[in-house]
């Protein structure tokens, strides 16, 4: 049990190492919130400008979008995490990691904390802007259940990170095609637009991912938006990625850090 | 050098146990290497061949050699940081390979250079993190930071940013964060890179207090100009292979 709490302290150590560096830097969140102001204000007038169809009105493709965006910021995310791993590694602290007793597989996840909780706080601000300034319509009876459903969505979305995190351990570099999944993702994730306007073969892919359930789940209880398909079906998409492939990413993570105390890369950057 | 039996099986701490005093009851050496060999790539020569090594509790030893003799390699499978390729590594009995997290709270190295720090993270963030990681019981987290601030006089820069501190100064926090954890082996890559005598004299204090409770150190550099006094064993890296210095 004490070895549960020290390594949970070891958790939270590693969140607000992250946290003072990020604060540290005193306009990074400012220019995050900027920037969000500037896509919600973008795609606000995109949806004054075109009729997408599907949507009764401008206003409900903006509630979608706005929902998509939010959405995006947390998928970066989770693909940033091997940009992390390198950063540590060409610092030297990914040694420090290994080297104790909280050890590299942990650390590395404990790494994730910070940024996506972040991300998880950016998001709901751009919806409290897009609410404040741009009169989105929250469906209140049902945005607390966003919360649990965040939480499944990031466990879902995780061991993608984790297992991009293995391949920069083993080959040292950090972009190995994450901007390109970031990029297909939200475009079979139906982050900007709905899947149904994708070819056949493309929608099929999109609903093989947990990027597309974990949207439209969120949007319904957000924003109200009519699901695409049975709300049990999607939770069931999103708990079966969290619990078979978090496993799977945690293990292959150790492999790698395995491999590179054996090849000796470890210490390499 | 002695030779020990890989068989040799010791208790590692529990993690909230108290390390203050380390044992001194008989049984497995400190830190043991034997047979270690480790090459970079097939072809060529080995940069540890068939290397055996025992640190005995309460010791101190040192290790020098020329620049890529391959003593940093050495203190890196000592460490646990990188396998050999044969041999058998072990501290008080424990293998890295058996328990990782034990072997971790046994040994504890500095590594050369001047890396491994946050550079906008304070000092007491740096031993706040770094006691954390170790995992030490929540009742020794913050009489451990201070102890370490107070031990290597970082009060004036406890609350300094590292990319404010110079050279010395940094590797006086890298020294600290060695020691923090009250390992039972403290291995050292080039400690006295950028210290002046004073970070050089609390260095050695910290050092003979590790040996006086039982650990043991080994101090690797290339030569031992500026070694402190008390060393118990001094030897030579050379073509892969320890020689008596």
């Amino acid at each position: 049990m004490s070895e549960l709490r020290a390594a949970g302290r070891a958790y939270l150590a590693v969140a607000r190492r992250d946290l003072l560096v990020f604060r540290s830097y005193r306009a990074r969140f400012f220019s995050q919130a900027a920037s969000t102001l500037f896509s919600l204000t973008l795609f606000y007038y995109v949806s004054r400008l075109v009729h997408v169809r599907g949507f009764s009105s401008p206003d409900a493709y903006y509630a979608f979008v706005v929902v998509g965006l939010s959405l995006l910021g947390v998928i970066y995310s989770c693909f940033a995490i091997p940009t992390l791993v390198r950063q540590e590694l060409v610092a030297g602290t990914f040694e420090r990691l290994i080297l104790s007793p909280f050890g590299a597989v942990r650390g590395v996840i404990a790494m994730t904390l910070f940024p996506l909780l972040y991300a998880a706080v950016l998001a709901a601000l751009s919806l409290a802007l897009a609410c404040a300034v741009f009169g989105l319509q929250l469906h209140w009876e049902t945005v607390a259940l966003s919360i649990p459903l965040m939480g499944l969505a990031l466990l879902s979305f995780l061991p993608f990170g984790l297992l991009f995190a293995a391949l920069t351990i083993l080959i040292k570099q950090e972009s190995v095609g994450t901007t390109w999944v970031v990029a297909v993702l939200s475009l079979i994730g139906g982050l900007y637009f709905p899947l149904s306007l994708l070819p056949h073969w493309l929608q099929v892919a999109g609903r093989l991912q947990p990027f597309t359930p974990a949207t439209a789940v969120l949007r319904h209880v957000l924003v109200n938006s009519p699901l695409t398909e049975p709300l049990g079906l999607s939770l069931l998409k999103l708990s079966a990625c969290a619990a078979l492939l978090l496993p799977v990413s945690i293990l292959t993570l150790a492999a790698a850090v395995r491999a590179g105390q054996r090849r000796a890369t470890i210490i390499e950057y | 050098m002695t030779l020990l039996a890989p068989t040799a099986v010791a208790r590692a701490p529990e993690a909230d146990e108290p390390r203050g005093a380390i044992s001194a009851a008989p049984g497995p050496p400190a830190l043991a290497l034997l047979r270690v060999s480790k090459r970079w790539r097939s072809g060529l020569a080995p940069v540890l061949d068939d290397v055996s090594l025992t640190l005995e509790r309460g010791t101190r030893t040192w290790i020098g050699g020329r620049n890529g003799v391959g003593k940093t390699t050495l203190l890196r499978v000592a460490a646990g940081l990188i396998e050999p390729e044969r041999g058998w590594v072990g501290a008080r009995g424990i293998t890295p390979r058996e328990n990782r997290a034990r072997y971790q709270r046994l040994v504890s190295l500095l590594a050369a250079g001047d890396r491994g720090l946050y550079a906008r993270l304070s000092v007491r963030a740096h031993l706040d993190l770094c006691v954390r990681l170790a995992m030490m019981p929540r009742a020794r987290l913050r009489p451990g930071v201070e102890r370490a601030i107070d031990t290597f006089q970082l009060s004036q820069l406890a609350e300094r940013r590292v990319d404010r501190l110079s050279m010395g100064q940094r590797q006086r926090l890298r020294v600290a964060m060695t020691f923090l954890p009250e390992p039972h082996v403290v291995l050292l890559d080039e400690p006295l890179t950028s210290l002046d005598t004073e970070g050089a004299a609390l260095l050695a204090e910290a050092s003979r207090e590790v040996q006086v409770r039982g650990g043991a150190v080994l101090w690797c550099s290339p030569d031992g100009d500026r070694l402190p006094e008390g060393f118990d064993a001094r030897w030579l890296l050379e073509r892969g292979r320890l020689e008596a210095a």
